[in-house]
């Protein structure tokens, strides 16, 4: 008797079991209606003890669900890679800047990051009011252009949307006096693009380029194109366009572009950097947690 | 026979002269390092009248300043580290303001006939060669369905701002921090930087 009962109860788990799907599943299940399925976090940089870390994310104010999906994906690689801070491309915010959009298209999608204090720092785009340079959590300190120093690399962010004389003149002189040993220019407007809806903006390039040679400006990181591209070097310079991280302009990027090192325009991503002395290290990530590029530049000698 | 005084008058006479020497090396070196990039070559010099029309243009767009300065000093002050409401609350403030304390502005009154006749002639002269179409590429790329111009109004905050070309902007007249150069279309903006309210704009502007 009491053996059958001990059979029979044997024989009802064994068939739950079967029936119900494993707590995992159940959790993918779940995930899925939000977020597509991920990759598991596959870390391509060296972590060096005392390198700086940083993010770099653009034209991302959508306030889409996969806007949403990349900061959920940078919280899953910043538990392996504890980046500091966050660079944004600018577009900031698309479609309006009430109140409500700030929350939507940018502290609810980052939220988890705001609440570690991982800084954003962000310059404007073409959809962004002159304004959000005083918004706290884009660290624009009320300038449309500035420089801030992290370790050995000095950080310029310009705004390329209105590069008159003046902030030719300011960015000139802060170059001249600069003695860090890594210089990254960040600003919407991409020099060199292979995208077909802008591409490159010579306009700009004709103005920026040969300060950015003459001062030695090793990296230049862009937004504007809904893709991702990095350029071959140019004059030495490394140039990248990183504008997919809220919007997406799919099989954007010109197949056979001279200009292409890697691209990628099938989903949107963010990107991850490590500077270690004379190394900056950087890996590519999609939504999806997929590695769409990495690589290492060395800094030239100057 | 020389004294002792006369001999340190020469030498305060060469170091001065060594001075004037250095100074003028600086100022060139210092003139060269801002204009030896040809992209951001100053405008071609222009007639007595332009020059009049532009100097006129630009006391005027002083005079707009004073008066956003006032108003921006009667509104709330506005933090770096501000919220979004702040920002919100501020820009309204400034908006309306600014309207109520030039409720008489037309379309004209900054763009007068001769300056926009100059900025106009300026523009066409840029726009013009097979080099120049990144220009018109820019300037025309932006997507701008539905933006109505109205003076004393904002730009809408919805739409896309065009990005002005940078080449262009040396050659236009210059602009305090405050204003700002928009296109639309083929309408050349000045905007409030702070407020988006449209001071004056010139229709069919570019060629």
């Amino acid at each position: 008797m009491r053996r059958s009962r001990i059979n029979f109860f044997l024989i009802a788990f064994i068939v739950v079991s079967f029936l119900s799907p494993a707590p995992a599943q159940k959790l993918n299940n779940n995930a899925a209606k939000t977020a597509p399925a991920a990759s598991p976090v596959k870390l391509t940089l060296p972590l060096k003890e005392g390198s700086l870390r940083f993010a770099v994310m653009g034209d991302t104010g959508s306030g889409t669900q996969k806007q949403r999906d990349v900061g959920e994906m940078m919280v899953k690689y910043r538990a392996a890679f504890p980046f500091e801070f966050v660079l944004m491309m600018g577009d900031n915010l698309y479609g309006g800047e009430t109140p409500r959009d700030f929350e939507t298209k940018f502290s609810e999608p980052y939220k988890k990051l705001l609440d570690d204090n991982v800084k954003f720092y962000a310059t404007l785009g073409n959809h962004d009011l002159p304004l959000q340079v005083n918004y706290t959590n884009f660290n624009m300190n009320g300038k449309e252009y500035y420089r801030f120093k992290k370790g050995n690399v000095a950080f310029y962010s310009l705004n390329s949307n209105y590069m008159d004389k003046k902030q030719v003149d300011w960015f000139v002189s802060e170059l001249a006096k600069d003695t860090s040993e890594w210089k990254v220019c960040f600003f919407h407007h991409p020099p060199y693009s292979s995208a077909k809806k802008h591409g490159s903006d010579n306009q700009l390039r004709e103005v920026v380029e040969p300060i950015f040679v003459k001062y030695g400006v090793d990296v230049v990181l862009t937004g504007h194109d809904h893709v991702y591209e990095r350029i071959k070097p140019q004059k030495g310079i490394y140039y990248f366009v990183s504008g997919a991280g809220g919007q997406l302009r799919s099989g954007d990027v010109k197949a056979s572009s001279p200009l292409t090192e890697k691209a990628y325009d099938r989903d949107m991503h963010f990107m991850l950097f490590e500077v270690a002395g004379d190394q900056m290290y950087f890996q590519t990530i999609s939504r999806t947690g997929e590695t769409i590029d990495s690589g290492m530049i060395v800094r030239r000698k100057k | 026979m020389r004294t002792t005084k006369q001999k340190s008058h020469n030498t305060g006479l060469r170091v001065g002269g060594l001075f004037l020497i250095g100074l003028g090396f600086a100022v060139v070196l210092v003139v060269g390092q801002k204009t030896d990039n040809p992209a951001l070559a100053p405008p071609p010099v222009v007639t007595p009248a332009e020059k009049a029309a532009v100097q006129s243009f630009e006391n005027e767009v002083k005079e707009y300043v004073k008066l956003r300065n006032r108003v921006r000093e009667q509104a709330p002050k506005l933090s770096k580290d501000a919220t979004p409401e702040q920002i919100h609350a501020y820009q309204k403030t400034l908006e309306e303001s600014t309207r109520a304390a030039r409720k008489n502005a037309r379309r004209g009154d900054v763009f007068k006939p001769e300056v926009a006749d100059y900025i106009r002639r300026t523009l066409k002269t840029e726009f013009q060669g097979k080099d120049r179409k990144d220009i018109r590429d820019i300037v025309f790329e932006t997507e701008l369905q539905g933006v109505v111009l109205r003076v004393n109004y904002p730009y809408a905050q919805s739409a896309e701002l065009s990005e002005m070309p940078a080449t262009l902007l040396t050659k236009l007249p210059q602009l305090p921090k405050e204003v700002r150069y928009r296109f639309v279309g083929r309408n050349m903006l000045l905007v409030d930087r702070e407020s988006n309210v449209i001071i004056d704009y010139m229709p069919e502007a570019l060629p």
